[in-house]
Protein backbone atom coordinates (compact mmCIF):
# COMPACT_ATOMS: atom_id res chain seq x y z
CA UNK A 1 0.00 0.00 0.00
CA UNK A 2 2.86 2.60 0.86
CA UNK A 3 4.32 1.97 -2.61
CA UNK A 4 1.12 2.82 -4.08
CA UNK A 5 0.24 5.21 -2.40
CA UNK A 6 3.96 7.13 -3.61
CA UNK A 7 3.37 6.23 -7.19
CA UNK A 8 -0.66 7.01 -7.11
CA UNK A 9 0.37 10.63 -5.76
CA UNK A 10 3.56 11.37 -8.46
CA UNK A 11 1.46 9.86 -11.19
CA UNK A 12 -0.43 12.96 -11.86
CA UNK A 13 2.42 15.13 -12.10
CA UNK A 14 3.86 12.73 -14.74
CA UNK A 15 0.86 12.35 -16.65
CA UNK A 16 0.42 15.83 -16.64
CA UNK A 17 3.71 16.67 -18.68
CA UNK A 18 3.22 13.46 -20.72
CA UNK A 19 -0.43 15.23 -21.81
CA UNK A 20 1.87 18.20 -22.96
CA UNK A 21 4.11 15.97 -25.00
CA UNK A 22 1.25 13.96 -26.54
CA UNK A 23 -1.29 16.17 -26.91
CA UNK A 24 -3.25 13.39 -29.31
CA UNK A 25 -3.70 11.54 -25.80
CA UNK A 26 -4.75 14.59 -23.33
CA UNK A 27 -8.42 13.33 -22.90
CA UNK A 28 -7.46 9.82 -22.69
CA UNK A 29 -4.79 10.59 -19.68
CA UNK A 30 -6.69 12.81 -17.67
CA UNK A 31 -9.59 10.32 -17.29
CA UNK A 32 -6.76 7.14 -16.71
CA UNK A 33 -5.67 9.55 -13.86
CA UNK A 34 -9.03 10.13 -12.71
CA UNK A 35 -10.06 6.57 -12.67
CA UNK A 36 -7.01 5.35 -10.76
CA UNK A 37 -7.79 8.13 -7.67
CA UNK A 38 -11.35 6.71 -7.53
CA UNK A 39 -10.23 3.19 -7.32
CA UNK A 40 -7.38 4.53 -5.05
CA UNK A 41 -10.20 6.53 -3.02
CA UNK A 42 -12.38 3.23 -3.11
CA UNK A 43 -10.02 0.84 -1.91
CA UNK A 44 -9.35 3.29 1.39
CA UNK A 45 -13.01 3.69 2.30
CA UNK A 46 -13.78 -0.28 1.58
CA UNK A 47 -10.90 -1.61 3.42
CA UNK A 48 -11.18 1.48 6.40
CA UNK A 49 -7.84 1.08 6.96
CA UNK A 50 -5.65 3.99 8.00
CA UNK A 51 -1.80 4.50 8.13
CA UNK A 52 1.41 7.06 8.09
CA UNK A 53 4.00 7.19 6.10
CA UNK A 54 7.19 8.55 7.40
CA UNK A 55 9.46 9.21 4.73
CA UNK A 56 12.87 9.71 6.25
CA UNK A 57 13.52 11.08 9.69
CA UNK A 58 10.92 13.31 11.68
CA UNK A 59 11.53 16.17 9.75
CA UNK A 60 10.60 14.53 6.53
CA UNK A 61 7.82 14.08 4.59
CA UNK A 62 5.04 12.88 6.30
CA UNK A 63 1.39 11.23 5.38
CA UNK A 64 -1.71 10.03 6.76
CA UNK A 65 -3.93 8.54 4.99
CA UNK A 66 -7.24 7.38 6.37
CA UNK A 67 -10.86 7.34 5.74
CA UNK A 68 -11.38 11.20 6.05
CA UNK A 69 -8.79 11.36 3.09
CA UNK A 70 -10.48 8.68 1.11
CA UNK A 71 -14.07 11.03 1.15
CA UNK A 72 -11.83 13.97 -0.11
CA UNK A 73 -9.89 12.00 -2.93
CA UNK A 74 -13.06 10.43 -3.94
CA UNK A 75 -14.66 13.62 -4.20
CA UNK A 76 -11.36 15.32 -6.34
CA UNK A 77 -12.03 11.95 -8.33
CA UNK A 78 -15.53 12.37 -9.05
CA UNK A 79 -15.03 16.28 -9.50
CA UNK A 80 -12.21 16.29 -11.84
CA UNK A 81 -14.33 13.34 -13.96
CA UNK A 82 -17.24 15.08 -14.35
CA UNK A 83 -15.51 18.06 -15.50
CA UNK A 84 -13.32 16.38 -17.73
CA UNK A 85 -16.25 14.74 -19.49
CA UNK A 86 -17.79 18.49 -19.54
CA UNK A 87 -15.02 19.98 -21.80
CA UNK A 88 -14.56 16.55 -23.91
CA UNK A 89 -16.43 17.93 -26.77
CA UNK A 90 -15.27 21.70 -26.34
CA UNK A 91 -12.01 22.96 -28.03
CA UNK A 92 -9.60 22.95 -25.28
CA UNK A 93 -6.28 22.43 -25.97
CA UNK A 94 -3.81 19.96 -23.76
CA UNK A 95 -3.16 22.72 -21.53
CA UNK A 96 -5.86 22.92 -19.92
CA UNK A 97 -6.22 19.22 -19.02
CA UNK A 98 -2.84 19.21 -18.33
CA UNK A 99 -3.14 22.06 -15.86
CA UNK A 100 -6.57 20.38 -14.98
CA UNK A 101 -4.73 17.12 -14.47
CA UNK A 102 -1.56 18.63 -12.07
CA UNK A 103 -4.42 20.68 -10.07
CA UNK A 104 -6.27 17.10 -9.69
CA UNK A 105 -2.67 16.33 -8.23
CA UNK A 106 -1.96 18.44 -5.77
CA UNK A 107 -4.97 18.75 -4.38
CA UNK A 108 -4.90 14.73 -3.91
CA UNK A 109 -1.76 15.58 -2.08
CA UNK A 110 -3.11 18.22 0.33
CA UNK A 111 -5.51 15.38 1.78
CA UNK A 112 -2.31 13.14 2.42
CA UNK A 113 -0.21 15.39 3.68
CA UNK A 114 0.75 15.70 7.50
CA UNK A 115 3.68 18.03 8.04
CA UNK A 116 3.04 21.54 7.11
CA UNK A 117 5.92 21.92 4.61
CA UNK A 118 4.61 19.31 2.18
CA UNK A 119 1.11 20.76 2.90
CA UNK A 120 2.52 24.78 1.55
CA UNK A 121 4.19 23.29 -1.08
CA UNK A 122 0.83 21.29 -2.23
CA UNK A 123 -0.95 24.75 -1.49
CA UNK A 124 1.13 26.79 -4.02
CA UNK A 125 1.28 24.63 -6.67
CA UNK A 126 -2.16 24.49 -6.48
CA UNK A 127 -2.07 28.30 -6.79
CA UNK A 128 -0.20 28.01 -10.05
CA UNK A 129 -2.26 25.86 -11.55
CA UNK A 130 -5.50 27.51 -10.41
CA UNK A 131 -4.09 30.72 -12.06
CA UNK A 132 -3.14 28.97 -14.96
CA UNK A 133 -6.59 27.71 -15.38
CA UNK A 134 -8.48 30.89 -14.66
CA UNK A 135 -6.38 32.78 -17.02
CA UNK A 136 -6.90 30.22 -19.81
CA UNK A 137 -9.06 32.41 -21.70
CA UNK A 138 -6.45 34.94 -21.63
CA UNK A 139 -8.83 38.20 -22.01
CA UNK A 140 -8.07 40.96 -19.49
CA UNK A 141 -10.64 40.25 -17.20
CA UNK A 142 -9.51 36.48 -16.37
CA UNK A 143 -5.75 37.75 -15.94
CA UNK A 144 -6.93 39.85 -13.50
CA UNK A 145 -8.93 37.78 -11.05
CA UNK A 146 -6.05 35.45 -11.15
CA UNK A 147 -3.26 37.70 -10.91
CA UNK A 148 -5.52 39.21 -7.61
CA UNK A 149 -6.22 35.12 -6.82
CA UNK A 150 -2.64 34.24 -6.76
CA UNK A 151 -1.94 37.61 -4.92
CA UNK A 152 -3.93 36.90 -2.14
CA UNK A 153 -3.36 33.00 -1.71
CA UNK A 154 0.66 33.65 -2.18
CA UNK A 155 0.20 36.76 0.84
CA UNK A 156 -1.21 34.35 2.67
CA UNK A 157 1.17 31.55 2.27
CA UNK A 158 4.06 34.13 3.65
CA UNK A 159 2.18 33.86 6.83
CA UNK A 160 1.63 30.22 6.97
CA UNK A 161 5.66 30.14 6.34
CA UNK A 162 6.89 32.42 9.10
CA UNK A 163 4.08 30.16 11.00
CA UNK A 164 5.04 26.76 10.30
CA UNK A 165 9.06 27.82 10.94
CA UNK A 166 7.76 28.79 14.69
CA UNK A 167 6.34 25.28 14.72
CA UNK A 168 9.61 23.99 13.89
CA UNK A 169 11.40 25.98 16.20
CA UNK A 170 9.15 24.82 18.75
CA UNK A 171 9.61 21.05 18.24
CA UNK A 172 11.83 20.34 15.14
CA UNK A 173 9.88 18.88 13.33
CA UNK A 174 7.05 20.42 10.98
CA UNK A 175 4.24 17.55 11.90
CA UNK A 176 0.60 19.00 12.52
CA UNK A 177 0.97 17.23 15.83
CA UNK A 178 3.44 19.76 16.69
CA UNK A 179 0.60 23.16 16.85
CA UNK A 180 0.45 21.39 20.61
CA UNK A 181 2.69 23.55 22.07
CA UNK A 182 3.91 25.80 19.70
CA UNK A 183 3.40 29.64 20.79
CA UNK A 184 0.06 30.79 19.73
CA UNK A 185 1.24 33.54 16.98
CA UNK A 186 2.43 30.23 14.89
CA UNK A 187 -1.03 29.02 15.24
CA UNK A 188 -2.34 32.19 14.49
CA UNK A 189 -0.24 32.62 11.48
CA UNK A 190 -0.77 29.03 10.08
CA UNK A 191 -4.75 29.49 10.60
CA UNK A 192 -4.53 32.39 8.89
CA UNK A 193 -2.81 30.77 5.66
CA UNK A 194 -5.46 28.38 5.70
CA UNK A 195 -8.83 30.04 6.16
CA UNK A 196 -7.45 32.38 3.72
CA UNK A 197 -6.64 29.69 1.12
CA UNK A 198 -10.07 27.73 2.39
CA UNK A 199 -12.29 30.67 1.39
CA UNK A 200 -13.45 31.12 5.14
CA UNK A 201 -15.58 34.00 6.95
CA UNK A 202 -14.26 37.35 5.80
CA UNK A 203 -10.59 36.29 4.84
CA UNK A 204 -12.65 34.45 2.18
CA UNK A 205 -14.39 37.15 0.55
CA UNK A 206 -11.94 36.59 -2.76
CA UNK A 207 -13.81 33.97 -3.38
CA UNK A 208 -17.18 35.04 -5.28
CA UNK A 209 -15.67 36.98 -7.54
CA UNK A 210 -13.10 34.19 -8.59
CA UNK A 211 -15.07 31.40 -8.74
CA UNK A 212 -18.37 33.15 -10.35
CA UNK A 213 -16.06 35.42 -13.08
CA UNK A 214 -14.06 32.34 -13.81
CA UNK A 215 -15.28 29.34 -16.81
CA UNK A 216 -18.18 27.24 -15.84
CA UNK A 217 -15.65 23.97 -16.00
CA UNK A 218 -12.98 25.97 -13.80
CA UNK A 219 -15.86 27.28 -11.43
CA UNK A 220 -17.20 23.83 -10.95
CA UNK A 221 -13.84 22.55 -10.12
CA UNK A 222 -12.39 25.51 -8.14
CA UNK A 223 -16.04 25.55 -5.97
CA UNK A 224 -15.88 21.35 -6.01
CA UNK A 225 -12.46 20.72 -4.90
CA UNK A 226 -10.20 23.31 -4.81
CA UNK A 227 -11.05 25.30 -1.77
CA UNK A 228 -11.18 21.91 0.47
CA UNK A 229 -7.33 21.90 -0.01
CA UNK A 230 -7.75 24.68 2.87
CA UNK A 231 -10.40 23.01 4.72
CA UNK A 232 -8.72 19.47 5.20
CA UNK A 233 -6.07 20.87 7.62
CA UNK A 234 -7.95 22.63 9.54
CA UNK A 235 -9.96 19.58 10.11
CA UNK A 236 -7.14 17.32 10.35
CA UNK A 237 -5.70 19.71 12.86
CA UNK A 238 -9.55 19.66 14.82
CA UNK A 239 -9.27 15.91 14.75
CA UNK A 240 -5.54 15.66 16.47
CA UNK A 241 -5.68 18.24 18.65
CA UNK A 242 -8.38 19.23 20.92
CA UNK A 243 -8.06 22.73 21.68
CA UNK A 244 -8.08 23.45 18.14
CA UNK A 245 -11.30 22.64 17.97
CA UNK A 246 -13.78 25.07 19.24
CA UNK A 247 -11.58 27.60 16.94
CA UNK A 248 -12.54 25.83 13.85
CA UNK A 249 -15.93 25.31 14.95
CA UNK A 250 -16.31 29.14 15.49
CA UNK A 251 -15.15 29.68 12.39
CA UNK A 252 -17.62 26.91 10.72
CA UNK A 253 -20.45 28.97 12.11
CA UNK A 254 -19.03 32.03 11.40
CA UNK A 255 -18.91 31.41 7.72
CA UNK A 256 -22.13 29.32 6.93
CA UNK A 257 -23.83 32.55 8.34
CA UNK A 258 -22.26 34.84 6.62
CA UNK A 259 -21.93 33.28 3.32
CA UNK A 260 -25.52 32.48 3.36
CA UNK A 261 -26.33 36.19 4.29
CA UNK A 262 -24.89 37.38 1.71
CA UNK A 263 -25.99 34.64 -1.15
CA UNK A 264 -29.57 35.10 -0.33
CA UNK A 265 -30.05 38.55 -1.74
CA UNK A 266 -27.92 38.71 -4.93
CA UNK A 267 -29.25 38.38 -8.16
CA UNK A 268 -26.56 36.36 -10.06
CA UNK A 269 -26.36 32.83 -10.28
CA UNK A 270 -23.10 31.93 -10.38
CA UNK A 271 -22.46 35.05 -7.36
CA UNK A 272 -24.98 33.33 -5.31
CA UNK A 273 -23.64 29.66 -5.98
CA UNK A 274 -20.34 31.27 -4.91
CA UNK A 275 -21.27 32.72 -1.52
CA UNK A 276 -23.04 29.16 -0.93
CA UNK A 277 -19.59 27.03 -1.48
CA UNK A 278 -18.59 29.82 1.49
CA UNK A 279 -21.55 28.93 3.81
CA UNK A 280 -21.22 25.35 2.91
CA UNK A 281 -17.60 25.39 3.66
CA UNK A 282 -18.98 26.35 7.13
CA UNK A 283 -20.85 22.89 7.61
CA UNK A 284 -17.50 21.45 6.74
CA UNK A 285 -15.83 23.03 9.30
CA UNK A 286 -18.81 22.88 12.17
CA UNK A 287 -18.36 19.07 12.89
CA UNK A 288 -14.97 18.55 12.03
CA UNK A 289 -15.74 14.67 12.76
CA UNK A 290 -18.34 13.77 10.25
CA UNK A 291 -16.49 16.97 7.34
CA UNK A 292 -15.83 13.99 4.92
CA UNK A 293 -19.01 12.88 4.21
CA UNK A 294 -20.42 16.64 4.03
CA UNK A 295 -17.26 17.49 1.48
CA UNK A 296 -17.98 14.56 -0.56
CA UNK A 297 -22.08 15.79 -1.15
CA UNK A 298 -21.05 19.05 -1.31
CA UNK A 299 -18.30 18.95 -4.02
CA UNK A 300 -20.53 16.45 -5.95
CA UNK A 301 -23.58 19.14 -5.47
CA UNK A 302 -21.85 22.74 -6.15
CA UNK A 303 -20.11 21.34 -9.45
CA UNK A 304 -23.68 20.09 -10.77
CA UNK A 305 -24.59 23.22 -9.73
CA UNK A 306 -21.96 25.73 -11.52
CA UNK A 307 -22.23 22.99 -14.66
CA UNK A 308 -25.86 23.65 -14.95
CA UNK A 309 -25.42 27.73 -14.06
CA UNK A 310 -23.38 27.71 -17.34
CA UNK A 311 -25.79 26.65 -19.55
CA UNK A 312 -28.62 28.61 -18.69
CA UNK A 313 -29.82 31.39 -20.75
CA UNK A 314 -28.94 34.13 -18.50
CA UNK A 315 -27.00 34.60 -15.39
CA UNK A 316 -29.73 37.24 -13.47
CA UNK A 317 -32.22 35.55 -11.50
CA UNK A 318 -35.18 38.78 -12.77
CA UNK A 319 -33.95 37.67 -16.31
CA UNK A 320 -34.27 33.95 -15.84
CA UNK A 321 -37.83 34.49 -14.34
CA UNK A 322 -39.18 35.98 -17.73
CA UNK A 323 -37.04 33.48 -19.90
CA UNK A 324 -38.04 29.91 -19.18
CA UNK A 325 -35.46 26.90 -19.08
CA UNK A 326 -35.49 23.55 -20.60
CA UNK A 327 -37.71 20.93 -19.16
CA UNK A 328 -34.67 18.71 -18.92
CA UNK A 329 -31.89 20.83 -17.81
CA UNK A 330 -34.14 22.00 -15.22
CA UNK A 331 -35.03 18.61 -13.98
CA UNK A 332 -31.58 18.10 -12.90
CA UNK A 333 -31.27 21.86 -11.44
CA UNK A 334 -33.56 20.68 -9.05
CA UNK A 335 -32.39 17.61 -8.21
CA UNK A 336 -29.43 19.55 -7.12
CA UNK A 337 -31.01 22.32 -5.03
CA UNK A 338 -32.98 19.38 -3.70
CA UNK A 339 -29.42 17.66 -2.05
CA UNK A 340 -27.72 20.89 -0.98
CA UNK A 341 -31.16 22.07 0.97
CA UNK A 342 -31.29 18.20 2.24
CA UNK A 343 -34.34 16.28 0.81
CA UNK A 344 -34.32 12.87 1.48
CA UNK A 345 -33.61 10.08 -1.22
CA UNK A 346 -30.36 12.61 -1.90
CA UNK A 347 -27.41 12.13 -0.09
CA UNK A 348 -27.53 15.77 0.86
CA UNK A 349 -30.00 14.97 3.32
CA UNK A 350 -27.95 12.19 5.02
CA UNK A 351 -25.01 14.32 5.26
CA UNK A 352 -27.29 17.11 7.06
CA UNK A 353 -28.62 14.53 9.45
CA UNK A 354 -25.18 13.03 10.63
CA UNK A 355 -23.40 16.59 10.83
CA UNK A 356 -26.19 18.13 13.00
CA UNK A 357 -25.85 14.94 15.17
CA UNK A 358 -22.24 16.27 15.41
CA UNK A 359 -23.04 19.53 16.36
CA UNK A 360 -22.24 21.10 20.16
CA UNK A 361 -25.08 22.68 21.80
CA UNK A 362 -24.11 25.74 21.21
CA UNK A 363 -24.04 25.73 17.71
CA UNK A 364 -27.60 24.13 17.27
CA UNK A 365 -29.80 26.78 16.78
CA UNK A 366 -27.39 29.25 14.35
CA UNK A 367 -26.66 26.11 12.10
CA UNK A 368 -30.14 25.53 11.76
CA UNK A 369 -30.49 28.96 10.97
CA UNK A 370 -28.04 28.43 8.20
CA UNK A 371 -30.08 25.52 7.14
CA UNK A 372 -32.89 27.30 6.61
CA UNK A 373 -31.24 29.82 5.22
CA UNK A 374 -29.66 27.71 2.08
CA UNK A 375 -33.58 26.37 1.66
CA UNK A 376 -34.47 29.82 0.80
CA UNK A 377 -31.25 30.53 -1.34
CA UNK A 378 -32.09 27.23 -3.11
CA UNK A 379 -35.74 28.17 -3.60
CA UNK A 380 -34.32 30.75 -5.83
CA UNK A 381 -33.15 27.59 -8.63
CA UNK A 382 -36.32 25.70 -7.68
CA UNK A 383 -38.82 28.11 -8.21
CA UNK A 384 -37.36 29.34 -12.11
CA UNK A 385 -40.13 28.79 -14.82
CA UNK A 386 -39.56 26.29 -17.45
CA UNK A 387 -41.38 24.55 -20.66
CA UNK A 388 -40.64 21.97 -23.36
CA UNK A 389 -38.16 23.83 -25.97
CA UNK A 390 -37.11 21.59 -28.72
CA UNK A 391 -33.75 22.46 -29.86
CA UNK A 392 -32.51 20.31 -33.13
CA UNK A 393 -29.39 18.54 -33.18
CA UNK A 394 -27.88 20.58 -30.57
CA UNK A 395 -28.17 17.58 -27.80
CA UNK A 396 -25.35 18.57 -24.45
CA UNK A 397 -24.10 14.94 -24.52
CA UNK A 398 -20.93 16.06 -22.51
CA UNK A 399 -23.23 17.96 -19.77
CA UNK A 400 -25.42 14.71 -19.16
CA UNK A 401 -22.19 12.34 -18.93
CA UNK A 402 -21.07 15.33 -16.04
CA UNK A 403 -24.41 14.94 -14.65
CA UNK A 404 -24.44 11.11 -14.71
CA UNK A 405 -21.49 11.03 -12.47
CA UNK A 406 -22.18 13.66 -9.95
CA UNK A 407 -26.22 13.45 -9.81
CA UNK A 408 -25.67 9.47 -9.86
CA UNK A 409 -22.65 10.34 -7.47
CA UNK A 410 -25.59 12.12 -4.68
CA UNK A 411 -28.09 8.98 -5.36
CA UNK A 412 -25.06 6.14 -4.66
CA UNK A 413 -23.48 8.36 -1.51
CA UNK A 414 -27.19 7.76 0.37
CA UNK A 415 -25.40 4.45 0.71
CA UNK A 416 -22.60 5.48 3.06
CA UNK A 417 -25.15 6.85 6.04
CA UNK A 418 -28.31 4.77 5.28
CA UNK A 419 -29.33 5.23 8.97
CA UNK A 420 -30.36 8.51 8.77
CA UNK A 421 -33.43 7.26 7.39
CA UNK A 422 -35.71 7.62 10.51
CA UNK A 423 -39.20 9.33 10.37
CA UNK A 424 -37.71 11.70 12.87
CA UNK A 425 -35.03 12.59 10.89
CA UNK A 426 -36.69 12.88 7.98
CA UNK A 427 -39.35 15.25 8.93
CA UNK A 428 -36.67 17.84 10.49
CA UNK A 429 -35.21 18.84 7.01
CA UNK A 430 -38.79 18.90 5.09
CA UNK A 431 -40.25 21.61 7.52
CA UNK A 432 -36.61 23.27 7.01
CA UNK A 433 -37.23 23.27 3.30
CA UNK A 434 -40.87 24.10 3.78
CA UNK A 435 -40.23 27.11 5.62
CA UNK A 436 -37.50 28.40 3.22
CA UNK A 437 -40.09 28.17 0.23
CA UNK A 438 -42.32 30.20 2.17
CA UNK A 439 -40.01 32.72 3.14
CA UNK A 440 -39.07 32.84 -0.67
CA UNK A 441 -42.30 32.92 -2.02
CA UNK A 442 -43.63 35.68 0.18
CA UNK A 443 -40.56 37.87 1.38
CA UNK A 444 -37.43 37.56 -0.47
CA UNK A 445 -38.80 37.09 -4.36
CA UNK A 446 -39.99 40.69 -3.87
CA UNK A 447 -37.04 42.19 -2.62
CA UNK A 448 -34.52 43.95 -4.34
CA UNK A 449 -31.47 44.38 -2.18
CA UNK A 450 -27.91 45.33 -3.66
CA UNK A 451 -25.17 44.19 -1.38
CA UNK A 452 -22.01 46.76 -1.66
CA UNK A 453 -19.57 45.27 -3.15
CA UNK A 454 -16.80 47.27 -1.27
CA UNK A 455 -15.21 44.86 0.72
CA UNK A 456 -14.29 42.38 -1.89
CA UNK A 457 -11.58 44.85 -3.26
CA UNK A 458 -8.00 44.12 -3.79
CA UNK A 459 -6.54 46.17 -1.07
CA UNK A 460 -9.21 45.32 1.39
CA UNK A 461 -9.09 41.60 0.89
CA UNK A 462 -5.21 42.40 2.19
CA UNK A 463 -6.09 44.22 4.86
CA UNK A 464 -8.43 41.95 6.07
CA UNK A 465 -5.86 39.65 6.57
CA UNK A 466 -4.16 41.80 9.27
CA UNK A 467 -7.63 42.29 11.12
CA UNK A 468 -7.88 38.29 10.78
CA UNK A 469 -4.62 37.73 12.23
CA UNK A 470 -5.12 39.79 15.25
CA UNK A 471 -8.62 37.98 16.02
CA UNK A 472 -7.40 34.54 15.80
CA UNK A 473 -4.30 35.11 17.79
CA UNK A 474 -6.95 36.85 20.44
CA UNK A 475 -9.29 33.68 20.29
CA UNK A 476 -6.03 30.99 20.16
CA UNK A 477 -4.95 33.33 23.46
CA UNK A 478 -8.00 32.54 25.36
CA UNK B 1 17.58 42.78 17.10
CA UNK B 2 18.07 41.16 14.44
CA UNK B 3 14.39 39.62 14.82
CA UNK B 4 13.39 42.82 14.86
CA UNK B 5 14.76 44.04 11.55
CA UNK B 6 13.43 41.01 9.69
CA UNK B 7 10.14 41.54 10.90
CA UNK B 8 9.82 45.25 10.13
CA UNK B 9 10.93 44.02 6.70
CA UNK B 10 8.19 41.47 6.36
CA UNK B 11 5.60 43.69 8.09
CA UNK B 12 6.85 46.88 5.00
CA UNK B 13 6.59 44.71 2.23
CA UNK B 14 2.96 43.07 3.68
CA UNK B 15 2.15 47.29 3.88
CA UNK B 16 3.23 47.73 0.79
CA UNK B 17 0.86 45.39 -1.05
CA UNK B 18 -2.02 47.26 -0.01
CA UNK B 19 -1.01 50.73 -0.03
CA UNK B 20 0.92 51.00 -3.22
CA UNK B 21 -0.90 51.59 -5.94
CA UNK B 22 0.99 50.30 -9.09
CA UNK B 23 0.88 47.00 -9.36
CA UNK B 24 3.93 46.20 -10.17
CA UNK B 25 4.78 48.31 -7.16
CA UNK B 26 2.70 45.76 -5.28
CA UNK B 27 4.74 42.64 -6.67
CA UNK B 28 7.76 44.64 -5.53
CA UNK B 29 6.22 44.91 -1.92
CA UNK B 30 5.43 40.64 -2.01
CA UNK B 31 9.40 40.01 -2.92
CA UNK B 32 10.15 42.41 0.05
CA UNK B 33 7.52 40.32 2.32
CA UNK B 34 9.00 36.83 1.54
CA UNK B 35 12.60 37.95 1.55
CA UNK B 36 12.04 38.90 4.94
CA UNK B 37 10.21 35.49 5.72
CA UNK B 38 13.00 33.78 3.85
CA UNK B 39 15.35 36.01 6.28
CA UNK B 40 13.52 34.77 9.01
CA UNK B 41 14.18 31.08 7.68
CA UNK B 42 17.59 31.81 8.07
CA UNK B 43 17.89 33.00 11.43
CA UNK B 44 16.21 30.33 13.23
CA UNK B 45 18.68 27.64 11.72
CA UNK B 46 21.70 30.10 13.02
CA UNK B 47 20.30 29.50 16.78
CA UNK B 48 22.22 26.81 17.41
CA UNK B 49 25.23 27.89 15.37
CA UNK B 50 27.02 29.60 12.70
CA UNK B 51 28.78 26.61 10.84
CA UNK B 52 28.09 25.63 7.49
CA UNK B 53 26.51 22.07 8.15
CA UNK B 54 28.77 20.16 5.86
CA UNK B 55 30.77 16.82 7.33
CA UNK B 56 34.06 17.16 7.49
CA UNK B 57 37.27 16.37 9.63
CA UNK B 58 37.25 20.21 11.47
CA UNK B 59 34.63 19.30 14.32
CA UNK B 60 33.39 22.52 15.70
CA UNK B 61 30.21 21.69 16.94
CA UNK B 62 28.21 25.00 16.56
CA UNK B 63 26.71 23.94 13.44
CA UNK B 64 23.54 25.84 12.29
CA UNK B 65 20.55 23.81 11.11
CA UNK B 66 20.38 22.67 7.64
CA UNK B 67 16.67 21.58 7.56
CA UNK B 68 14.86 25.15 7.81
CA UNK B 69 17.81 26.32 4.88
CA UNK B 70 16.55 22.93 2.79
CA UNK B 71 12.98 23.81 3.23
CA UNK B 72 13.27 27.93 2.60
CA UNK B 73 14.74 26.75 -0.58
CA UNK B 74 11.61 25.40 -1.80
CA UNK B 75 9.91 28.79 -0.80
CA UNK B 76 12.08 30.51 -2.56
CA UNK B 77 11.94 28.67 -5.79
CA UNK B 78 8.28 28.96 -5.84
CA UNK B 79 8.06 32.80 -5.14
CA UNK B 80 10.03 33.42 -7.64
CA UNK B 81 8.05 31.05 -10.16
CA UNK B 82 4.76 32.83 -8.80
CA UNK B 83 6.70 36.05 -9.24
CA UNK B 84 7.39 35.48 -12.84
CA UNK B 85 3.82 34.10 -13.29
CA UNK B 86 2.68 37.46 -11.97
CA UNK B 87 4.86 39.64 -14.29
CA UNK B 88 3.96 37.78 -17.41
CA UNK B 89 -0.14 38.35 -16.06
CA UNK B 90 0.85 42.43 -15.39
CA UNK B 91 2.86 42.27 -19.28
CA UNK B 92 -0.71 41.29 -20.63
CA UNK B 93 -2.40 43.81 -18.81
CA UNK B 94 -0.32 47.04 -19.46
CA UNK B 95 -1.36 46.67 -23.12
CA UNK B 96 -4.99 47.99 -22.16
CA UNK B 97 -4.13 49.39 -18.92
CA UNK B 98 -0.65 51.19 -19.71
CA UNK B 99 -0.62 53.13 -16.04
CA UNK B 100 -1.47 49.66 -14.42
CA UNK B 101 -3.59 51.48 -11.57
CA UNK B 102 -5.23 48.59 -9.70
CA UNK B 103 -8.11 50.63 -8.98
CA UNK B 104 -8.22 51.61 -12.57
CA UNK B 105 -7.57 47.55 -13.47
CA UNK B 106 -10.50 46.38 -10.89
CA UNK B 107 -13.03 48.76 -11.99
CA UNK B 108 -12.68 48.11 -15.71
CA UNK B 109 -12.76 44.51 -14.81
CA UNK B 110 -15.22 43.63 -12.27
CA UNK B 111 -19.16 43.34 -13.13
Amino acid sequence: MIYTTIVWMALPFFLGFAIYLLPQLDRLLALAMVLTSGIYAGQILSGGSSFNLQLLDHFGVTLTIDQLSGFFILTNALVTGAVLLYCWGSEKTSFFYMQAIILHGSVNATFICADFISLYVALEVISIAAFLLIAYPRTDRSIWVGLRYLFVSNTAMLFYLVGAVLVYQAHHSFNFAGLRGSPPEAVALIFLGLLVKGGIFVSGLWLPLTHSESETPVSAMLSGVVVKAGIFPLVRCALMLEEIDPIVRIFGVGTALLGICCAIPEQDTKRTLAFSTVSQLGFILAAPTVAGFYALTHGLVKSALFLIAGVLPSRNFQQLQHQPIKNSISIALVIASFSISGFPLLSGFGAKVLTSKNYLPWQVIVMNLAALGTAICFAKFIFLPSQKIWEKGKLRSDLWAAMMILLGGLIAANGFYYQAYTLQNIIKPLTTIALGWVVYLFIVKKWVIKLPRGVEEFDHLIGMMAVMLIIIFWMVRV
Amino acid sequence: MLEACIFATALCGFFGIFLKKNLVMKIISMDIMSTGVIAYYVLVASRDGLFTPIAGKANTGAYSDPVPQAVILTAIVIGLSIQALMLVGVMKLAKDNPTLETKTIEENNTP
